[in-house]
Formats: structure tokens, C-alpha cells, sequence
């Protein structure tokens, strides 16, 4: 790396040893690339990949489900900002979607889908029952968020949220884990 | 010997979560076993803690593909409990609406079969693409996209916009067009025919046993309609005939979904001839309802996945009891029954043609 950050700072020296003083010069297309790739060797290229091709799981649990596959189809094109393929198996997965209200009976079924997929791993609370129980606040049989069982790094509200907050969240998710280094 | 496979609770072609215990010989399925209630929250004792017009959210959370059709029920009930009129324009929008509710499940139906059915990804998408126009209608009709809150006692929320009779012609237009490519597209597809021909065959005998309801009634050749056999609204007025088929089998099943969206549109279009002019709006929800005319009421209507049923016990302010029949309970019933006999991999095609909704059975 420091062999490469050596030739980039000659390179910068030879382009910008006959110009005007005090005038910038805009590097050159190749040049431009090349810095490209020392801000992400420097910000690891593990991460960018990783926040370029995050793989949801197809878990729909109740109604949200419903607005996830309308995220999955034609009218919101999900592929062009990295969100690939639903996949059905947890372990191809990077996000898991918790879409819909959660009753006792699936905690355990939740928490061993969770612990099935590989690390790195993500949770999105999509949906006003992911989040705090929504309108079944009163219900005996529904848990009060998903964060009682589940670390969730991104909560979506909304009763259910349209593909396009989905979408959103999913943006935030990227920022999440890539910080600065854009898609 | 037997072999036990489980299936669910998380599968993508279970419709949510079911969870299914198959009993196995060779590839053939001996004995299945559901396993329901994952996704039970106890509607019917929480509408009891509610007044009356509170209870609609609960109500389209129900069948949540078709939230329309279950809300309408619920209002139309407490309607009939407090002794309420509908004038005669509010009945032509409810059942545009509900129409164009029952279009957009249909749909959804489609494609999410043809995605059971051996990862024909085509069909999902084509399916989803068309739902959304009708989303989109019912979004400029209500303002909402998916949960729609629309109904009040006596009428609707609010009127129909300016312009909403002729989006709603052109979009009919449009899909009556491409109806037809549904049926050439998965017609003439030799994978979807074997899974669907001839595949998970419900007599008309075990049909009207079992109690099913719905396009798996009339797929069995049993010409059973709410609309038609205990008419609401204008439906006898609009000449409306259900359709039946007397196959009983995964295609029939189908073949019902598509017939049924053409009978949909020409309600739609005749529903927009007849309608009056006036206003649709009906009372705006108050705190304390008018008094109970009605003790107990009972009401039946025909939703996208067969018939919904209200059975209200009316109270002072808010429901003293609300039992409701929902279709999918009954109709997931004959699973067992029909896929009896058939391979595994045929299972997700019958059950994606039984066109389950999980809240809907578990409540």
C-alpha cells in the first residue's frame, strides 16, 4: 500500500509540475480511478462489497410481508442500489426483515432463524409490530418489539410502510455499514 | 416405511406461517398435518374493548391481501345492529371498491402461485406490476395504499375524487387486455399444466362436507355466491352470475380466479352507469354511537377467498361478542383431504391454489 501511495504522489507531482501556480488541476480519468481504489483499500474492500450486495431474507411473518413483496417486484427496482435476491435459507443472508407482528410462539423460531445466519448480520424492523406491538399493544399473545428478542439496527414505521421506506432503510442500513463509502 | 418431514414455520410458499407435518412414502404424501396459530392476536376479544368504529383497523388486518372485503363486513354488520341506512350511491362506491379490492387479491393470487409453482418468476412480476394499478386507484380513492380505513356507518369516508371514473375505465381497459396474456402466458406452459391439471381433485361431495367456501367451492362445481345467493347492495340488480367449473382440481381453482376478474371488471363498469349522483359520505365517527336497534346480527359477505361471516352480538357502546367465520380456516381444512396421494413438490402448488392467508385462519 505504501508503494502504491508513493506512485500516486509522484504521479500527482509529474501532472502538476508545469501548471500555473495557484491554478487546480483536475486530475485525469485514470489517475481519478486510481485514488478511487486507495480510499477504499484504506476504508477495506470487505466493506464495500459487503454494503454493495446485502442479501435479505424472505421471512414474512404477517401484512408487511405483503408491502416486501411489492419491494421484491417490478415497481421498485431494488437491484440497482445492491439489495440482490430474496433468498429463502438463512444461511445466504446478510439482512433479515422482520415483517410483521411476532406472537410468543414464534420467539424461538425467530431467534433460531437469527442464530443461523452468518455474521455479520443485520435486523430491519419493518413495520409498526416489529417495532413496539403497533396496534396489538393490548393483545395477550404478541410481543411488544422485536427488540425484546433481536438487535435491530434499523427501525421502519409505519402501518404497513410503503417499498419506498423499505428501500430508504435500507440506504440507512448501508450508511450503517459502510459509513461514507457509497455504492 | 414413513418418512416425517416438517415444513414451516418459515417457508416462502407457506403464505406466512404455517407450519406442516408430512408424512412421507417414497415421494408420495401419506398423511399432512397442520400445525396453525402462529400468528393468532385474539381480534375477537379486542374488538370487545373497543367502541364500535374503532374496530376497523383490527378488522382489515384479518385478510390482509383483501383488507376491504373483511372491514366492509364488520361495518356492514354494526350497521345493521344500530339500524343504519346506506344510501343508494355509497352502495355503488362500496362495491367499486370492493371489487377493485377483489381484483387486487386475485392478482395478488396469481402471482404468488405461479411463483409456488416451480419459481415462474414472470408471473409474479407481472402480477405484482398490475396489482399496483389497482393499489393506485384505491390509494387516489382512499389515501391509502394498503390499509384503507375507508368505511364509515352509512357510507364512505369521502367520495370518489374528480377524475377517479375515468382512471378507474382506463385501468379496467387495460387489464381486461391483459387478462388474455395471463391466460396464453400460464395456458400454454407446460410446467404449470402439470402441476395444475388433474392435481389435488376436491369432489363436489367432500366440497359441501368439508364446508369450503369460495372459488374452491365453485371450482367443485357447487354454484354457491354470496353475491348471487344472499345479494347485498345491487349485485341482483347488476344481473351477476358466479362462475363454477366442475373439475375440482388445482386448475379449476385457477381458471375461477380469472373468470372471476372479468366478472369483476363488468360489475365495475355497470356499477359506474348506474351510479347516482349525490354523496357518498357517510356519518363521521363519533364517541357514543346511536342505540342498538338489533340484539344480535348476522352478516354474510362474499370475499376474495370465499365467505366472510359476522356474527355480532351488539352491546351499549361497543360489540358485547363478534364471532367471526373466516375462509380460509375452513377451506385450509381440505389440504389433508386432497393432496392425499399426490408427490411433495405438488403440495405447494394445491396449497398456493387453496389461497390461504395466515391471519386469516389464526386470527
Amino acid at each position: 500500500m505504501t508503494a502504491d501511495h508513493d506512485n500516486a504522489k509522484k504521479e500527482m507531482d509529474r501532472l502538476t509540475a508545469g501548471s500555473v501556480p495557484g491554478k487546480e488541476i483536475k486530475p485525469n480519468v485514470a489517475f481519478a480511478k486510481l485514488s478511487d481504489l486507495m480510499k477504499l483499500t484504506s476504508k477495506g474492500i470487505v466493506e464495500w462489497s459487503r454494503v454493495n450486495s446485502l442479501w435479505p431474507l424472505q421471512f414474512g411473518l404477517a401484512c408487511c410481508a405483503i408491502e416486501l413483496m411489492s419491494f421484491g417486484s417490478a415497481s421498485t427496482d431494488a437491484e440497482r442500489k445492491g439489495f440482490l435476491l430474496f433468498r429463502a435459507t438463512p444461511r445466504q443472508c446478510d439482512v433479515m426483515l422482520v415483517a410483521g407482528w411476532v406472537t410468543k410462539s414464534m420467539i424461538p423460531e425467530i431467534k433460531r432463524m437469527y442464530e443461523q445466519m452468518a455474521s455479520p448480520k443485520y435486523v430491519i424492523a419493518f413495520g409498526e409490530c416489529a417495532t413496539c406491538g403497533g396496534p396489538w399493544w393490548e393483545s395477550y399473545n404478541i410481543i411488544k418489539g422485536i427488540d425484546q428478542v433481536l438487535p435491530v439496527d434499523v427501525y421502519v414505521v409505519g402501518c404497513p410502510p410503503r417499498p419506498e421506506n423499505l428501500f430508504s432503510a435500507l440506504m440507512k442500513l448501508q450508511k450503517k455499514i459502510g459509513g461514507d463509502i457509497e455504492g | 416405511m414413513l418418512t416425517r418431514i416438517n415444513i414451516g414455520p418459515i417457508h416462502p410458499s407457506t403464505h406466512g406461517v404455517l407450519h406442516l407435518v408430512v408424512d412421507l412414502d417414497g415421494d408420495t404424501i401419506d398423511n399432512i398435518e397442520p400445525h396453525i396459530g402462529f400468528l393468532h392476536r385474539g381480534v375477537e376479544k379486542l374488538v370487545e374493548t373497543r367502541m364500535y368504529m374503532q374496530s376497523p383497523p383490527y378488522m382489515e388486518k384479518i385478510d390482509y391481501v383483501a383488507p376491504m372485503s373483511v372491514d366492509e363486513a364488520y361495518v356492514a354488520a354494526v350497521e345493521a345492529a344500530l339500524g343504519i341506512e346506506v344510501n343508494e350511491r355509497a352502495q355503488y362506491a362500496r362495491m367499486i371498491l370492493l371489487e377493485l379490492q377483489r381484483l387486487a387479491s386475485h392478482l395478488f393470487f396469481i402471482g404468488a402461485l405461479t411463483n409456488d409453482v416451480g419459481q415462474m418468476f414472470t408471473g409474479f412480476m407481472w402480477g405484482f406490476r398490475d396489482r399496483e394499478l389497482i393499489l393506485r386507484l384505491l390509494e387516489e380513492a382512499t389515501g391509502q395504499r394498503m390499509f384503507y380505513v375507508n368505511m364509515r356507518l352509512g357510507g364512505l369516508a369521502n367520495d370518489f375524487p374528480k377524475d377517479f371514473k375515468e382512471h378507474v375505465l382506463d385501468t379496467m381497459n387495460y387489464l381486461s387486455g391483459r387478462l388474455k396474456n395471463y391466460e396464453s402466458f400460464l395456458e400454454k406452459n407446460p410446467i404449470f399444466m402439470q402441476r395444475m391439471k388433474g392435481v389435488g381433485v376436491l369432489t363436489k361431495e367432500d366440497a359441501i362436507a368439508f364446508g369450503v367456501t369460495g372459488h374452491v367451492l365453485r371450482a367443485s362445481g357447487v354454484p354457491y355466491d354470496v353475491r348471487n345467493n344472499n345479494p347485498y347492495y345491487f349485485y341482483r340488480k347488476l344481473n351477476f352470475r358466479e362462475q363454477t367449473l366442475s373439475h375440482g382440481d388445482n386448475f379449476a381453482r385457477y381458471r375461477i380466479k380469472i373468470m372471476e376478474m372479468r366478472e369483476s371488471i363488468r360489475i365495475i363498469r355497470e356499477s359506474f352507469e348506474d351510479m347516482p349522483e349525490g354523496d357518498a359520505t357517510g356519518q363521521m365517527v363519533k364517541l357514543r354511537s346511536p342505540p342498538v336497534k338489533n340484539k344480535t346480527v348476522t352478516v354474510s359477505r362474499e370475499a376474495p377467498r370465499g365467505e366472510v361471516m359476522m356474527y355480532l352480538v351488539a352491546g351499549d357502546q361497543k360489540p358485547y361478542r363478534l364471532s367471526m367465520r373466516t375462509p380460509t380456516f375452513i377451506n385450509l381444512h381440505v389440504l389433508n383431504h386432497i393432496a392425499k396421494g399426490n408427490r411433495l413438490a405438488d403440495l405447494y402448488s394445491i396449497l398456493g391454489s387453496l389461497d390461504v392467508v395466515m391471519a386469516d385462519v389464526d386470527r
